[in-house]
């Protein structure tokens, strides 16, 4: 016993060495298993993490579905990281922002500072455009119209032309998430701000609805991480 | 016979670092399957360890290269690595028609991207913090602008 004492006394450094080695392993994998534990806490908190959720369903081409799940909080930091064309530092430009005639800014800083039930109508033979504030949303609905002739009932030679919905695009976000895309000043929309606002808005929302022919689209919110 | 000893422990030691590093780093996993005729059949495993490791015999002119062409969407990418690890287990793409079925997901530490269709089935799965590693390295040996 005295004599193996003695040789530890005598060679620290060699025991340092051996047991730094031994440990080695331990402490590589104390981070993989600190990482573990982490991803396990992040997976049950992240139900009460917000979702944004796509889906396009395109029923003219091979019957195609995309679907998309993004949580807001991954987006919020990702978006940031981008600097393309006009999005940089998760705000985009909309400095020429005319959109078929509508400036954008202007329409949305009016439905802002308007009460609630306010509204804006544009008519014409090829759209009806209806933009309001209701109960803390802003409320957009876009109906494309198209023109099909039918044969009228007097005359079998004479044909009447009757309108129909060609497409329909219901838009409906909340005024908060609409604030905070106009904060980042003038002719810019703040993104990242606007998915903060999402992210605090409760409950499920559908935000963006489109129906046409040949395609579905659907965004909506939710606390899910799966579409359906 | 304590030379022997130490040269065993150094030994064990060694595959057992080894072994830890390359479980906690994880695996790479490429199957590629093409379904005509003669098609190829790929499968590979190798442990993710192995491409931060592989970058350091990388030279820099080369790895300048990437960087060069990688350089918009390198933050990007980074910052994505890291965010999905927070989301195991989660489809975040899924594109599928009357042919072909393509997803993008978690599973685990992982981002796997599976292609199912008539020409190829293509399955890789990638650990999220080698994708980390290996771009942080990259713009780490990019010299100081």
């Amino acid at each position: 016993m005295n004599i193996l004492s003695n040789r530890l006394t005598r060679r620290p450094v060699s025991i340092a060495l051996v047991g730094a080695l031994l440990l080695a392993p331990v402490a590589l994998l104390a981070p993989a298993l600190s990482a573990q534990e982490v991803t396990v806490t992040s997976a049950s908190s992240s139900t009460s993490d917000r979702w944004l959720h796509v889906r396009v369903v395109d029923t003219n081409h091979k019957g195609e579905t995309v679907r998309v799940n993004v949580p807001l909080e991954m987006a919020e930091k990702v978006l940031p990281a981008i600097n393309k064309d006009r999005l940089h530092s998760g705000k985009v430009r909309i400095n020429d922002s005319d959109i078929n005639g509508v400036d954008l800014k202007t329409m949305l800083e009016a439905v802002r500072s308007s009460k609630d039930g306010e509204y804006v109508t544009v008519q014409s033979n090829d759209n009806d455009v209806r933009v309001a504030k209701q109960a803390g949303y802003m409320v957009v609905h876009v109906t494309e119209k198209g023109v099909k002739s039918a044969k009228s009932d007097k005359s079998a030679d004479k044909s009447e032309e009757k309108s129909f919905e060609r497409s329909r695009v219901d838009v409906k976000i909340p005024m908060k998430v609409v604030e905070a895309l106009l904060s980042a000043g003038k002719d810019e929309l703040d993104l990242v701000a606007a998915l903060r606002a999402l992210s605090a808005h409760s409950g499920d929302t559908e935000l963006v609805s489109v129906k046409s022919d040949d395609s579905t689209v659907r965004v909506w919110l939710d606390s899910k991480n799966v579409s359906d | 016979m304590m030379i022997l000893a130490k040269l065993a422990i150094g030994t064990a030691t060694t595959l057992m670092v080894a072994g830890v590093y390359t479980f906690r780093e994880g695996t790479i996993r490429v199957d590629v399957d093409e379904h005509r005729e003669g098609g190829a059949h790929v499968h590979v495993w190798a442990p993710a360890a192995v491409v931060p490791m592989a970058l350091h015999f990388v030279p820099d002119s080369k790895l300048r290269e990437v960087y060069d062409h990688s350089s918009e969407w390198a933050p990007l990418a980074r910052i994505a690595a890291r965010e999905l690890r927070k989301y195991p287990n989660t489809t975040f793409v899924e594109v599928e028609d009357d042919e072909e079925h393509v997803k993008v997901s978690t599973v685990g530490t992982k981002i796997q991207v599976d292609v199912t269709g008539p020409q190829e089935n293509v399955h890789v799965t990638v650990p999220l913090a080698m994708v980390e590693d290996v771009i942080a390295q990259i713009a780490a040996r990019q010299p100081a602008s």
